[in-house]
């Protein structure tokens, strides 16, 4: 394991060293780096292409020019001596402090959209494995194939026309007409039926009732013009956290472990009563503070669970933690909601608040809450766009992978001894079905910061897919060579991470180069 | 037209609640839902640009790019601005600057008492004298060939002119400073001293371990012209000077130390967010010059023109000046309704033809053939009529429409010749010969492959063998100028105001000067040009220059570039600028209605 | 187990599965395939397509029945706007609309549509090729040949596809004075483009085959072929690869589809195919700032290409579950030994999701 380790790194920056010859020597070669002087009038234009070869190093042939940054570049392997030398890029800003900000850049806007894209795809996933040939399956299927082929630049420039300027437009005035209503109730209704799957009837008769309640939720919300003024309230809560008790009892430990139920009930009293007990507290709120109050969440629903006991004490544990975390995220979600109509109002949002570009509002100020919504609201949109492309990939792979575990010969076994469908999906399904997504997302993390170039572009937001093709753009090695390094290097790690956690996940693995 | 237009929109019931509030904004009612939309004075405004800033010493070779010009031009103030007609309008608030006397031109620069930098220093003397040995390079003696020498300041500008003068003479009051030129020069005017002064010689001389700003005058007042050919050892204190104008101040964020972006100027920088934005805010002590309105301008970048549309549509940007295309320009007419402000106008670029006086074109009547059959009207009907409805084909190589004497200059340089495709006279000219003429062009470039098209057509009828030579975006520019074709279709800047670009593109063997023009009257006129100081007897000399550029068939211009920007209904008092300022250069009048 | 799967009774959410005894596996997978009602839907569309784009504007040489082609310049029309209309039902004289100078839309889009399927059979074809010889290879002999194979494969990965592709685009702006190279590539911007796609595609394939081989190989067939004195070359071609046809054919779709997208990004980018030639990623590209004032010349290639990824992503759908693994006996052990999957490829290469620049 361990000289297997070893051999792969070794290779790795063999590799890196080869691969990083090539690109340099690519980069130098994929244009004319005194272009823009070429057909320039000005009289001392010999003089700035003069400055430019000098700064560039023109003279010098490519290959020399690598190992002269590749001397540099060397000094990053001496660790905390500060040393770090990648050069500069044409403004004459150092690319190590080029890459820190680009980086940062990134991971807000990649991170969440990631998260979510995996989420999202393996649930989506298992529900069409589940229900495969259904109309949902195909609909999935559709939708899904649908979004991967579409543009980003062109999803881009739709979500901000319609969910930044028609939305903020109709924030304005937030009333919804009858009609419209109506039609929003009319579509979610005809969703739900076509997913929740079944007889006839009790399809029709669950769209029926989406349908009613959301008419009737969206009538409500124009009436109070709750789009200016959300919040949950402690009722919402109480009655949206008794919905996720049963959901959470019934997929980790099943309603007829009444302990785990009433655990998970019990959390959601418990977040009740704590959600008029912090409120002073949350209008102090940081970041540090909203992470020790998830933690104390899960610990308070494991302590409800292990006193609850029963004869499964972990899943009663299991399933009080699950819920209390999630009413957690209730309250939290309900305290932005307080928040927003101060952030709505801000003088520099102006009553415009979903964004278009960048990641934050320039100048903004306010508490944590303010901030992390203006966060929230430039966000939006990228995160949509990247997770509505890059869905299809994990939908598909997790269907595939699911389908296929559940026609293997244990699956048949657990049936037979009689286990419940939802035993049988959640434990001996579902987690096999993990394995292979679990190399698929180490993969993805890997490549995560190299950035999305065109999504960059679009929303405005300097990362590292924009320093890549910056440098490209002005022929300039040094910044698409410090892309280029962290790229590869977290690729490459993460691709022996996935390859170990691939025998580790799977003993019948070998690990074996 | 915008009443018509928000009648039009009153039926659609969503549209109408937008359309009749940006309205009331505009008709004098207070907008509801902004509360600082009352107040005249003050408030603020959103500029987008497409580059992001880097540095607060925008002179330097890494550092020239228009965002940096941008925001020292807003940060600091000088004897002279540039306004929208290309005048050179002097700030007699912030000091005088005089020509004493024509031969030797000698100039005098004086700074008013009071001005001052944001951190209390006054402006001074020294402060000129920094940027006069930065920008004539007063000191260098590096030779590139030899590799001797010091290269002290890296200026991105033009030397030449400034480099005619000896280390200039100072006043007593240390606020007046006398340059004296050894030859004429004929843009003396916008040599130095503005549109901003924008490093403080103080802050410099400290940094360099000197006791002030006169101790660094002092110092250099010792020192000897800088001489290539006998190479001194490099003086240690003007090198890290030098060393800290050059890199000194660049910065992506906001530096700790406040001396690194003083102002002295209309407004300071406040905070600089990487890669996002930067906010200027009033310069509480300033009142050497135009009074600002706006009590905060914030600067962010946008890459793409789409994009920046977008932002102002959704009220994130209110000035824009994005990349003008036909599509980008009627998107921004479409929000006219909404109460944006479209501005369409020229730009300094231009898209020409030039014809090589060798090969095929070495007969003037094969090059005066071909320029009768380049299509002019029809290019700038396909290619700019829908960006600017009003475009028409650009009639003078030296002057362009926005400046006051091209009207007078087209009428007689003879460019009428060559008003519309004249076929019949081409061939006539021709004399049944089928010349081939390999044209070389940009072809990454979507206009100019365009025009090569349509070029190509009309130069067939007429019997020229048209080879298609474009080449990609990394390789056209090398091939200028190296005999590989017959005629190249690209673009010139024209700097607008002085005239050192002239004879760069237009003198025989001039670096620019791609096609071999060659007329010794036309030399002799450039060189005249060059000298004079006087902006009539200019005026008359480029007339004379572009009459005989015109009489040799040259080549042709095409048009000029179309710039577009636009604005929202918060503000009032953007206008137009054809140059690189853009919209920045009357900063000072926009205001928040 | 096809045949005791038969006998079973089907469970709810499992479809019952229907072949019987007796048939060919080519007669099962069609059998299969024709009734994925998804898939022939997508063969449909694509059928309508490819027919449409290649005899409307002609194709090398030989003229279409369209009326115009891509580079031709008419007259504006209408200001450009589509005259095709659904009532009454007309096609009209321009029926995608015309762009700012008057070149026909629908020529252009079927131009458009040519290249970009000519882009995709090209990557299809190449990175098929390739990524089957490189990953039978080193899945079969393993040893040095495995580790020097892979180690490449890793060094294609890790070079950013982008940078490759500004290097190729401005060999192409050489022209003939670049070399051999540069002539061809800027009289075949779209063949060219397709090569080198698939000169680098071609990694994820050949991982994927590599392992399929790793696990075949080791199965008693291969064995019972070896004792009766099969060559390799035998083994692999009449043995191995036939068995791993499936996985192969549902990833070269793959690919496929995400070869239009990566090249509407690249062309998006500047560096991908290049005027006066079009593809369907050209042109939304260059009219991407249409969107409002001129939506159709954003809509009709935009459409056109969904359509395509769609009709393609549906066939290799049908394909991957005519040719599911789990219905043969080698399944199990296949998809855990080798550690790739038959959709591992699914992610690639768009330009822009999360994964891949």
């Amino acid at each position: 394991m361990v000289t297997y380790i070893v051999r792969r790194l070794i290779t790795a920056a063999l590799i890196l060293l080869g691969a990083s010859f090539m690109v340099y020597l690519l980069t130098a070669a994929s244009g004319d780096p005194l272009e823009e002087f070429r057909a320039s009038s000005a009289p001392n234009k010999q003089q700035l292409m003069d400055a430019r070869s000098e700064l560039l190093q023109l003279d010098t042939p490519a290959p020399i020019r690598y190992f002269n940054w590749l001397g540099g570049a060397a000094k990053c392997l001496i660790p905390f001596a500060g040393t770090c030398d990648l050069g500069k890029n044409i403004a004459g800003q150092p690319i190590t402090d080029a890459l820190g900000h680009a980086l940062v850049q990134t991971l807000t806007l990649v991170t969440a959209a990631t998260v979510l894209a995996i989420l999202i795809g393996i649930t989506l996933g298992i529900i069409t494995a589940l229900r495969q040939y259904s109309t949902l399956d195909y609909g999935v299927t559709f939708m899904a194939f649908l979004f991967f082929s579409l543009p980003i630049f062109w999803v881009a420039v739709l979500l901000k026309e319609y969910g930044a300027i028609g939305f903020n437009n109709f924030l304005r005035n937030p009333e919804i007409p009858l009609p419209a209503a109506l039609a929003i109730g009319a579509i979610l209704g005809a969703l739900t039926a076509v997913t929740v799957g079944g007889e006839m009837k009790r399809r029709l008769l669950t769209g029926g009732i989406v349908f009613l309640f959301a008419t009737a939720v969206l009538m409500y919300f124009s009436a109070t013009e709750w789009f200016k003024n959300p919040g949950l309230g402690p009722v919402v809560i109480a009655i949206a956290g008794v919905g996720i008790a049963f959901a959470v009892t019934l997929l980790s430990a099943g309603l007829k472990n009444r302990k785990a139920l009433q655990s998970a009930l019990i959390a959601v009293g418990v977040g009740l009563v704590l959600y008029f007990v912090i409120q002073p507290l949350l209008n102090e709120a940081t970041f540090l503070m909203i992470v020790l109050l998830a933690v104390a969440a899960v610990l308070v629903g494991v302590g409800i669970g292990y006193l609850m006991g029963g004869y499964d004490r972990g899943q009663s544990m299991r399933a009080a933690a699950i819920t209390s975390f999630l009413v957690g995220g209730l309250i939290l979600l309900d305290r932005f909601m307080q928040a927003w109509p101060a952030y709505f109002n801000n003088s520099r949002v102006r009553g415009r608040p979903i964004a278009t570009i960048g990641a934050n509002t320039p100048n903004i100020e306010g508490d944590f809450w303010i901030l992390s919504l203006d966060s929230f609201t430039h966000l939006i949109l990228p995160t949509i766009a990247l997770i509505l492309i890059s869905l299809a990939g994990y939908t598909r792979f997790t269907r595939a992978s699911m389908l296929e575990i559940m026609n293997m010969d244990y699956i048949r076994t657990a049936r037979a001894k009689g286990l419940s469908e939802r035993t049988v999906v959640m434990r001996h399904a579902f987690r096999n079905a993990l394995i292979p997504i679990a190399t698929i997302v180490a993969f993805d993390i890997g490549a995560l910061i190299g950035g999305a170039v065109i999504t960059e572009t679009v929303f405005s937001v300097r990362g590292m897919g924009f320093l890549f093709l910056d440098g490209i753009l002005h022929v300039d090695p040094n910044p698409v060579m410090g892309v280029f390094l962290c790229v590869a290097i977290t690729a490459m790690g993460f691709n022996l991470i996935a390859d170990l956690a691939y025998s580790a996940l799977d003993p019948r693995v070998r690990v074996k180069a | 037209m915008r009443f018509g237009r928000i009648s039009k929109a009153v039926g659609v019931a969503a549209a109408a609640a937008l359309a009749l509030s940006a309205c009331a904004g505009n008709s004098g009612g207070t907008t509801p839902t902004t509360a600082a939309a009352a107040s005249k004075a003050g408030g603020s405004a959103t500029v987008v640009e497409v580059n992001a800033f880097n540095t607060f010493n925008p002179n330097t070779a890494d550092g020239n790019t228009d965002i940096n010009s941008k925001v020292s031009y807003a940060t600091h103030s000088g004897f002279f601005y540039i306004d929208n007609k290309l005048n050179v309008v002097r700030n007699e608030k912030f000091g005088k600057m005089e020509k004493v006397s024509d031969d030797p031109l000698t100039v005098k620069y004086t700074i008013n008492e009071g001005v001052k930098w944001s951190d209390g220093t006054p402006v001074t003397a020294a402060d000129l004298v920094l940027q006069w040995a930065a920008f004539s390079g007063y000191y260098d003696d590096a030779d590139s060939e030899a590799k001797t020498g010091t290269s002290y300041f890296s200026y991105a500008g033009d030397p030449t002119g400034i480099a005619l003068t000896d280390f200039p003479e100072l006043g007593e009051d240390g606020r007046s400073m006398t340059l004296k030129y050894s030859k004429p020069f004929a843009d003396w005017e916008i040599a130095i001293g503005g549109p901003g002064i924008d490093i403080p010689a103080h802050v410099l001389a400290k940094k360099a371990g000197l006791a002030d700003a006169k101790a660094f005058v002092d110092m250099l007042k010792g020192m000897p012209r800088g001489d290539a050919k006998a190479p001194q050892p490099a003086n240690a204190q003007l090198q890290t000077m030098a060393e800290m104008w050059n890199t000194g101040f660049d910065s992506k964020t906001l530096p700790a130390d406040p001396s690194l972006y003083l102002s002295n100027g209309p407004y300071i920088v406040k905070d600089v967010n990487q890669d996002q934005s930067l906010t200027m805010v009033k310069n509480k002590d300033y009142n050497w010059g135009p009074e600002a309105n706006l009590d905060e301008i914030t600067v962010r970048y946008i890459g793409s023109a789409p994009a920046q549309v977008q932002a102002l549509k959704n009220g994130e940007a209110d000035i824009i000046a994005p990349q003008a295309s036909a599509d980008t320009v009627e998107q921004l007419k479409a929000l006219e309704s909404q109460g944006v402000t479209v501005e369409v106008g020229n730009q300094l670029s231009y898209d020409h033809i030039d014809l090589n006086y060798s090969g095929v074109f070495a007969e003037k009547s094969v090059r005066e053939a071909f320029m009768k059959s380049v299509p002019r009207k029809d290019i700038v009907d396909k290619i700019v009529k829908k960006l600017d409805p009003e475009a028409k084909p650009l009639d003078s190589q030296l002057f362009v429409p926005d400046q006051a004497l091209y009207t007078e200059s087209v009428k007689d340089n003879g460019s009428s010749a060559y008003q519309d495709v004249d076929i019949e006279g081409a061939k006539s000219l021709l004399n049944g010969a089928t010349p081939e003429v390999r044209i070389m062009y940009n072809k990454d470039n979507p206009n100019r492959a365009d025009m090569f098209a349509l070029i190509s057509e009309s130069a067939s009828k007429a019997g020229f063998k048209i080879v298609d030579g474009g080449l990609g975006k990394s390789d056209w520019g090398k091939a200028l100028g190296d005999g590989s074709y017959d005629a190249t279709i690209f673009g010139w800047i024209n700097s607008g105001v002085g005239v050192s670009g002239v004879p760069q593109i237009f003198k025989s063997g001039n670096d620019s000067n791609f096609n071999g023009f060659s007329d010794p009257e036309a030399d002799k006129l450039m060189d005249e040009l060059i000298v004079t100081t006087d902006k009539g007897k200019q005026d008359e000399l480029i007339k004379q220059i572009d009459q005989k550029i015109w009489a040799s068939a040259y080549g042709l211009p095409l048009f000029q570039a179309v710039g577009v920007d636009a604005y929202s209904d918060r503000i009032t008092g953007v206008k137009y600028m054809p140059n690189q300022t853009g919209v920045w250069w009357n900063f000072w009048e926009w205001a928040q209605k | 187990m096809a045949e005791d799967a038969s006998l079973r009774q089907p469970e709810p959410g499992v479809e019952p599965i229907l072949e019987a005894k007796g048939l060919s596996q080519g007669q099962i997978v069609r059998k299969r395939f024709l009734g994925h009602s998804g898939a022939i839907a997508g063969l449909v569309v694509f059928a309508i397509i490819f027919v449409m784009a290649f005899t409307s504007v002609g194709y090398w040489g030989i003229p279409g029945w369209w009326k115009y082609n891509h580079e031709e310049v008419s007259p504006l029309i209408n200001d450009g706007v589509p005259t095709a209309s659904l009532w009454p039902l007309a096609w009209g004289e321009h029926p995608f609309g015309q762009d700012r100078i008057g070149r026909d839309l629908f020529a252009m889009t079927m131009r458009g549509a040519q290249q970009s399927i000519t882009v995709m059979v090209v990557i299809g074809a190449i990175a098929g090729l390739i990524g089957v010889v490189v990953g039978a290879l080193s899945g079969y002999f393993r040893g040095w040949t495995e580790a020097i194979l892979m180690r490449l494969t890793d060094v294609i990965i890790i070079i950013p596809a982008l940078l490759l592709a500004a290097v190729m685009a401005q060999m192409a702006g050489r022209r003939d004075s670049g070399g051999w190279f540069s002539a061809f590539a800027a009289s075949n911007g779209v063949l060219a483009l397709g090569i080198f796609l698939g000169l680098i595609t071609w990694v994820g394939l050949a991982r994927l085959m590599r392992g399929e081989f790793l696990s075949l190989r080791e199965r008693e067939f291969v064995d019972a072929a070896r004792i009766s004195g099969a060559s390799n070359a035998r083994i692999i071609f009449k043995h191995i690869l036939p068995n791993a046809v499936g996985v192969l054919i549902v990833n070269i779709t793959l690919t496929m589809s995400a070869a239009i997208l990566t090249e509407t990004a690249l062309s998006y980018l500047g560096v991908g195919v290049k005027a006066p030639d079009t593809s369907l990623g050209l042109l939304i590209s260059q009219n991407q700032e249409a969107f409002a004032t001129r939506p159709w010349l954003f809509w009709f290639p935009g459409l056109f290409i969904v359509l395509i990824c769609l009709s393609i992503n549906f066939i290799g759908d049908g394909l991957r579950d005519a040719f599911d693994p789990r219905q043969k006996k080698f399944n199990a052990k296949k998809a855990k030994d080798s550690g790739r999957h038959p959709l591992e490829a699914a992610p690639v290469t768009a330009f822009d999701s999360t994964k891949d620049n």
